[in-house]
């Protein structure tokens, strides 16, 4: 327990550093779990206590995943989403792949690993959006959309992942019947939801929370994993009072998900088969992928490669999506390599992202003046 | 000069302004009750930016919308689009001492000069709509309501400026 504690408290002096310096907390996170961890210095163990408390980060993670959905407005943006997405997609999980068999892991290995390597952080292109001032651009709304088409991908891949581990047809089966009945029940229960969330007392935290929960113990009880049922309760009860929902797991998300990065890195163990050298490789084509994908979509949707550069400065960083898919599917040796990744691609992403405007004075300087007036966003 | 208004999942909303000088103009509102404002020169590559408050992109609102404002004096003037010869003006003033202990139907506000009281400011208490009898007090921020002559005619008359 006193364990939490020191994590918690080294986490926070971290996040009032990486706050200080406009950079992403999750690597340090990641960094301080390691360093005091298996790996490192072994003062905090990573015991059933600690992974069930750190575990909620992930839930809770996920639940908001679900929570954000909106497939209206998705299907409205339509075309400019798809193409952005797919082209995101292919580029990066592509590379991911081919890297990954040629680098020596088994297929499926591979599969998760070009998984991680794939996804980007939203929270850290939206905070980097925001705070390097880029909302104006036409390139912010492409990023902000390829990330919502991110995270669809990412209940598909994590379906996916969940479905090859058992019996494809009994999982897609009992998965169906799970989305129908929590549907129908959050239909039939949507007025008195409604009412509680807009109590003032501490009835609205309290649903909120054991909501969530109970998504762990339904997972349990179908052998599902919880990480799905937490998407799956989150999308469906949007249909209530998704902003207040929102509000009131913020703060549940926001601490528990420190904790689940942390522990991610205390049970991190370079001592198996992980390699230094397949790391780094995977970092630098992590980085090239990405900005590979950005300036594709540049052309594609603004018809200016200075424009993708914009867009793979700002969704270079992978973070919190990496994590999740090497916690929960990856080996021991995917979720070493897939730390480093996070580590190396956040802080590498958050500089591009703060210099991108010099990065692209750069490039263009470069090209002798390429015209770099990036057209409106497609609509 | 269509505002076009855009959805950013995560952030908020982005409302985009061109002007008719070819300048870009955004305003984002994000969920937390932040705001950020963004300025794009015409043919310039990089926008300049700012993050406000609430409170402080509200007074910028009135700003723009042509009030005039001084530390404790500022005036908003209302203008509804479908009335647009309409235009009232709304002016606070602070009460110095030489009107303490006096009320408003003492000193004939409304008949000197046209402009009315609608609201009093009172030590962080809010008075809207006081009647007659009611009396100022030293430090009082009065709220006045009329077109620019009569709020001259306040100012003159019953402020004593």
């Amino acid at each position: 327990m006193e364990e939490i504690a020191l994590a918690l408290f080294i986490c926070l002096i971290l996040a009032l550093v990486s706050k200080r310096y406009s950079l992403p907390p999750i690597p340090f996170y990641i960094i301080a779990g390691i360093a005091i961890g298996k790996s490192g210095l072994a003062i905090v163990p990573a015991d059933a206590y600690s992974q069930y408390l750190s575990s909620l980060g992930l839930i809770f993670l996920l639940f908001y995943v679900g929570l954000e959905m909106r497939p209206k407005s998705l299907r409205e943006r339509g075309r400019t989403i798809l193409l952005s997405g797919v082209i995101d997609l292919n580029v990066n999980l592509l590379i991911g792949f081919a890297a990954a068999l040629l680098l020596g892991f088994r297929p499926l290995e591979s599969f998760i690993l070009a998984s991680a390597f794939y996804i980007s952080s939203s929270a850290m292109a939206i905070s980097s959006l925001v705070e390097n001032r880029r909302l104006i651009l036409p390139e912010a709304e492409t990023i902000v959309w390829m990330m919502v088409f991110e995270d669809v991908l990412l209940i598909l891949l994590i379906s996916l992942f969940s479905a090859q581990a058992g019996n494809p047809l009994t999982f897609i089966l009992l998965t169906a019947a799970v989305l129908a009945a929590t549907v129908l029940i959050v239909r039939v229960l949507r007025r008195p939801i409604k009412t509680i969330l807009m109590r003032t007392d501490d009835l609205p935290s309290l649903l909120t929370f054991t909501a969530v929960i109970s998504s762990t113990y339904l997972a349990k009880l179908l052998k599902i994993p919880d990480a799905l049922v937490a998407i799956i309760l989150g999308s469906s009860l949007a249909a209530t009072s998704g902003a207040a929902l929102d509000r009131l797991s913020q703060p549940f998300r926001e601490v528990f998900l420190v904790l689940f990065f942390v522990f991610f890195g205390i049970t991190i163990d370079f001592s198996g088969g992980f390699s230094p050298i397949v790391a780094a490789v995977l970092c630098i084509l992590a980085i090239g992928s990405k900005m590979a994908s950005g300036i594709l979509v540049g052309w594609g949707l603004h018809g200016s490669a200075l424009s993708g550069i914009e867009i793979g400065a700002n969704t270079l960083g992978r973070g919190e999506f990496s994590i999740a898919l090497a916690a929960i599917f990856g080996s021991a040796t995917i979720s070493a390599t897939v730390a480093i990744l996070v580590v190396a691609t956040s802080l590498v992403g958050s500089f591009a992202a703060r210099y991108s405007e010099g990065l692209k004075d750069w490039v263009s300087g470069e090209r002798m003046r390429a015209p770099g007036t990036p057209g409106g966003a497609a609509e | 000069m269509g505002v076009r208004c855009i959805e950013l999942p995560g952030i908020g909303t982005k409302y985009e302004l061109e002007t008719e000088k070819g300048d870009k103009v955004a305003i984002i509102f994000m969920g937390s009750r932040k705001f950020q404002l963004y300025v794009l020169e015409k043919g310039k590559g990089a926008p300049s930016a700012a993050e406000l408050t609430a409170a402080e992109a509200r007074r910028l609102g009135s700003l723009l919308s042509g009030a005039i404002i001084e530390a404790e004096k500022e005036a908003v003037e209302i203008a509804f689009s479908a009335l647009s010869d309409l235009r009232i003006r709304v002016h606070t003033y602070v009460i110095k001492k030489h009107l303490a202990g006096r009320s408003i139907a003492e000193l004939q506000v409304r008949t000197k000069t046209g402009a009315t009281v609608v609201a009093v400011s009172r030590k962080g208490k809010n008075i809207i709509n006081p009647l007659p009898s009611f009396t100022f007090e030293d430090g009082d921020i009065v709220v006045a309501i009329g077109d620019t002559d009569q709020l001259e005619e306040f100012e003159h008359q019953i402020l004593g400026n």
